[in-house]
């Protein structure tokens, strides 16, 4: 009896009543369900998962909010490295909410699928428009995975073996680089700008840069473009930036004869989500177009009409019809995150972009001023950044602690994820800082400086 | 509806609004002292359109497409299930969308993410989960890079793979990317796999294994499924799973007890999250014993301080995506195995065949069925023996005049014209019979009045677009 209580209050989205199961059952010509799966051998039929009954929907919710609650939304973050806290205006949220958009799936069907298959197209103009790089694909799964389908990429390209990655990329970003090449074979040396030139050997397919870089310099691209350039004239560069909100300001990657350009595109109006979905921004040079991983949307027209449409194009590049010959296994991408980006640059518009940029630079600016006047701080940055910073702290656990207690997410603590580099704190601001907010930010900075730190 | 609608970017105003960002509220100094004047850009070609414009350009665009809710979306091996819509609220919960991946407190995120990996263990009798990865492709590249880690700990040499001429396109691809080699065996005409072939290719030494999908694409379940591990066990290669078809097996049988070693799962398939016009999906990776060292980087146990993440792991693959995996994706899938329950799961895979199986019979009086036989999840017709050379894609086409989406085409590779359709468990009987309705219509205007179809679809928002054109002269942006 108890069990027929818990079985009435559960979810089920399988429409049928019993009576309907019979008439189908019937109609196929078989007795019961269990006659439906006459080709499974027997000893393999489980008689029950051992899990627990199902929910309604109230109690689901309940038992969800008590998981999230064990988690903590702070009222304002100064922490970046990869995933960053923009404004989201209400209206990508809306769009994406549109279940014509959110229940579909890849357009196969070109005819049915117009709607997703223009906005598609519209993001692929839009981010070609943002970056000024030829072309960009419909998007790959995040910028880790987009930056090391783009070193594989160019060894495609190049008939060579090995890769150079610039100090400063995402150390995750890395740690992926590494794990994608070693299933390829494909060596992976690191350099920094003094070293670069003599790492340039004839093997190499590709330098990978990062610029903002992991620990905020924005990189003189034109610099290091040159050095490739000149002494390994047939590598490719490929450049990969975390937060191209700073394309409202910044130099684009198509005016400085990038050849590869990714991102991750979480900043345009994507939420951090604890790091996923994200979204794979990736773009290259026309030359290149047929040797780049991901879906395409083209433009063409009506075999019979003079009507223009969008339809999923350069198909023969991928794994449904080429197979093990592909440029790459993907298949599923992020479609409904670049119908977000889509929305957001949209809303945001030239204007929004240009001062959001704005915004965080002056904002970063202005911590890292007021940082430096506390005593025991020092800004290690020598290039200029966008809106992350490194600074040595006296104390980076009391800075923590104080943040915390200041209801502001803290910085990310180096050591993390290079235990050698201690004391420092990789700190972000964004639009989203108020001058509050960054107040009491630095107000917990004073509150662990060295005078008030010894003074203890 | 049906004139052509203007791209977005043509209903540029000269506005200068500045509406999404906040009013700024500190001292600014002149840009060019912080940002060196060579470092600006010039100009950004994005256009200023008031919110009102924006909205409605999508609302049109919305009412051009097709999703799981307009109507049944039978498309093969990619379940198109009903997406509840109390996960879309659930994902939407403050402590899950504004968390960042690299903070502390993130105790809530951790327990979700270890739990399910319980739950998927106990799914498909799987001892270990990684989810990680961002798709179903993306999972059998981790899969497989795990397999190739494993031999190389054993010092062991194996570089090909065995894949069977009916596997989804990803398969050898995948397999490429993790650095094997391909070695294709011929499918028997129920998709199954010959043993002596099995045997055969096994045979050659370096062979690291093989990948299946179980119910195949053509929606059988391998008979000798239990045979075809063990033959590879024997010559000590690893079995692995693809999960694209697992929906029908839920609650029924496990792919462990079947004797896979890995298994990867669509969780935007088999546990209802939206798939988003495609993507994000997430593709979670399952284990047994042994490979559990394998799995990538971060990897989750539970010790007595809570739910932890296990560093000294020297035998992982390494990292295959930044952070912890789609998450919002995988909450989703979180609360669907939790609002069905044991026996919910197991009404899905009943059901998923129930409904399929009433197509194929009720469709096969005018269709071309190549294998008669009660199937899983999914079928296949062929368009051998349609009137007046009325093709596949004729008939796809004119599916969507009835205003439907069509199944899967010209796939799987193995039967020529195939229509491969997957109903699902969440089709009502009303919506399968209309569906039948509509291919009998169409049956019948193939013999009858076969231009119709040859230049179908007429109600949709555009005619039959030009592929052809469009490969040949890309056109990707405006």
């Amino acid at each position: 009896m108890n069990n027929l209580i818990t079985e009435l209050f559960k979810l089920d989205f399988v429409p049928h009543d019993d009576k309907t199961v019979k008439e189908m059952l019937n109609v196929i010509g078989v007795k019961s369900l269990q006659e439906l799966f006459q080709d499974v051998p027997s000893d393999l039929i489980i008689e029950k998962l051992n899990l627990s009954s199902g929910l309604s929907e109230p109690d689901l919710i309940r038992q969800l909010e008590k998981i999230s609650h064990k988690n903590k939304v702070y009222s304002s973050s100064f922490l970046g490295a990869g995933c960053y806290f923009h404004y989201i205006p209400s209206l990508v949220d809306f769009v994406t909410s549109r279940s014509e958009f959110y229940t579909a799936y890849t357009p196969y069907q070109a005819e049915a699928s117009q709607g997703y298959l223009q906005a598609i197209y519209e993001y692929q103009t839009m981010i070609s428009r943002l970056t000024q790089m030829d072309v960009a694909n419909a998007s790959m799964y995040d910028g880790s995975t987009a930056l090391a389908e783009a070193a594989i990429m160019s060894t495609i390209i190049t008939r060579k073996s090995s890769v150079i990655l610039l100090r400063g990329i995402h150390p995750e970003y890395v740690e992926v680089i590494r794990t994608y090449c070693w299933g390829q074979n494909i060596n992976i040396k690191s350099a920094n700008e003094e070293n670069l030139k003599d790492m340039l050997s004839d093997d190499v397919a590709a330098v990978l840069f990062q610029s903002p870089n992991f620990f905020g310099d924005i990189e003189d691209v034109s610099n290091i473009i040159k050095n490739v350039r000149d002494n390994c004239p047939n590598c490719l560069i490929i450049q990969v930036m975390t937060d191209p909100t700073c394309l409202g300001v910044l130099k684009p990657p198509g005016a400085t004869d990038v050849d590869i350009f990714v991102a991750e595109g979480q900043s345009f109006g994507i939420t951090p989500s604890f790091g996923g979905p994200g979204l794979g921004i990736f773009t290259a040079k026309q030359k290149y177009l047929r040797k780049m991983p991901g879906r395409l949307i083209g433009k063409t027209k009506e075999i019979n009409g003079e009507k223009e449409g969008f339809i999923l194009t350069l198909q023969a590049r991928e794994q449904h019809i080429r197979r093990e010959k592909a440029s790459s296994n993907i298949c599923t991408n992020q479609a409904l995150c670049s119908l977000a980006a889509l929305t957001y640059l949209l809303a945001l518009g030239r204007t929004g972009l240009k001062e959001v940029a704005k915004q965080n630079i002056q904002k970063t600016h202005y911590v890292k001023q007021k940082l430096s006047e506390i005593p025991g701080y020092k800004i290690l940055n020598k290039k200029p950044t966008y809106n992350e910073f490194l600074v040595k702290c006296p104390d980076i656990e009391f800075l923590i602690e104080q943040c915390r207690q200041q209801e502001l997410l803290p910085p990310l603590k180096l050591t993390n994820y290079y235990p050698e580099m201690k004391s420092i704190a990789l700190v972000c601001v964004t639009e989203m800082n108020s001058k509050q907010s960054i107040n009491n930010f630095l107000e917990a900075a004073r509150s662990a400086s060295k005078d008030n730190v010894e003074g203890q | 509806m049906c004139s052509n609608i203007q791209l977005i970017f043509e209903k540029e105003t000269e506005n200068e609004l500045k509406n999404f960002v906040p009013q700024m509220d500190i001292d600014e100094v002149d840009i060019n002292e912080i940002l060196p004047n060579t470092l600006q850009r010039k100009d950004l070609p994005i256009p200023n359109i008031p919110e009102v414009e924006i909205v409605r350009h999508f609302i049109n665009l919305s009412n051009r497409n097709y999703g799981v809710d307009s109507g049944i979306y039978p498309l093969g091996s990619c379940t198109m299930k009903y997406n509840p819509k109390v996960n879309e609220n659930i994902v939407r919960m403050p402590e899950f969308t504004y968390i960042h991946p690299l903070q502390e407190e993130n105790d809530g995120c951790l327990e979700l993410l270890y739990h399910i990996s319980k739950l998927l263990g106990e799914i498909t009798g799987m001892d270990g989960f990684t989810l990680q990865p961002a798709a179903g492709a993306h999972g059998e590249l981790v899969g497989l890079l795990i397999m190739k880690k494993y031999f190389e700990s054993k010092g062991l040499k194996k570089l090909k793979i065995i894949v069977p001429d009916s596997a989804h396109g990803t398969n050898p691809a995948s397999a490429k990317m993790a650095g094997f080699s391909i070695i294709e065996i011929q499918s028997n005409k129920y998709g199954e796999i010959p043993l002596d072939q099995l045997e055969f290719a096994m045979q050659e030494g370096d062979v690291a294994g093989i990948m299946l999908t179980n119910p195949n694409t053509l929606g059988v379940f391998d008979r000798q499924i239990k045979e075809i591990t063990k033959i590879v066990h024997e010559n000590s290669g690893l079995c692995y799973y693809d999960g694209a078809n697992i929906n029908p097996m839920l609650g029924i049988c496990r792919p462990r007890d079947m004797g896979f070693d890995i298994i990867h799962l669509n969780l935007h398939k088999t546990f209802s999250t939206p798939h988003g016009g495609g993507g994000p999906g997430s593709g979670p990776i399952g284990v047994v014993n042994e490979l559990i060292p394998f799995l990538p980087e971060p990897c989750l146990i539970s010790t007595q301080q809570g739910i932890v993440c296990n560093e000294n792991n020297d035998k992982s693959i390494g990292r295959i995506k930044a952070f912890w995996g789609n998450f919002g994706v995988i909450v989703r899938a979180y609360a669907y195995i939790l609002a069905l329950g044991a026996e919910g799961l197991k009404r899905v895979g009943q059901v998923a065949v129930l409904n399929a199986n009433y197509l194929r019979v009720l469709l096969q009086k005018n269709f071309n069925l190549p294998f008669n036989r009660i199937c899983q999840h999914e079928f296949v017709l062929s368009d051998r023996g349609m009137p007046n050379e009325v093709t596949t894609e004729d008939i796809a086409k004119r599916i969507l005049d009835h205003g439907i989406y069509a199944p899967t085409i010209y796939f799987p590779l193995i039967i020529s014209g195939a229509l491969m359709i997957e109903p699902t468990e969440t089709e009502s009987k009303k919506s399968l019979d209309y569906f039948v309705e509509v291919m009998n219509k169409i049956y019948e205007e193939a013999k009858n009045d076969p231009e119709i179809l040859k230049n179908a679809p007429h109600n949709t928002s555009v005619k039959r677009l030009d592929a052809v054109l469009a490969a040949r002269n890309p056109i990707l942006h405006d």
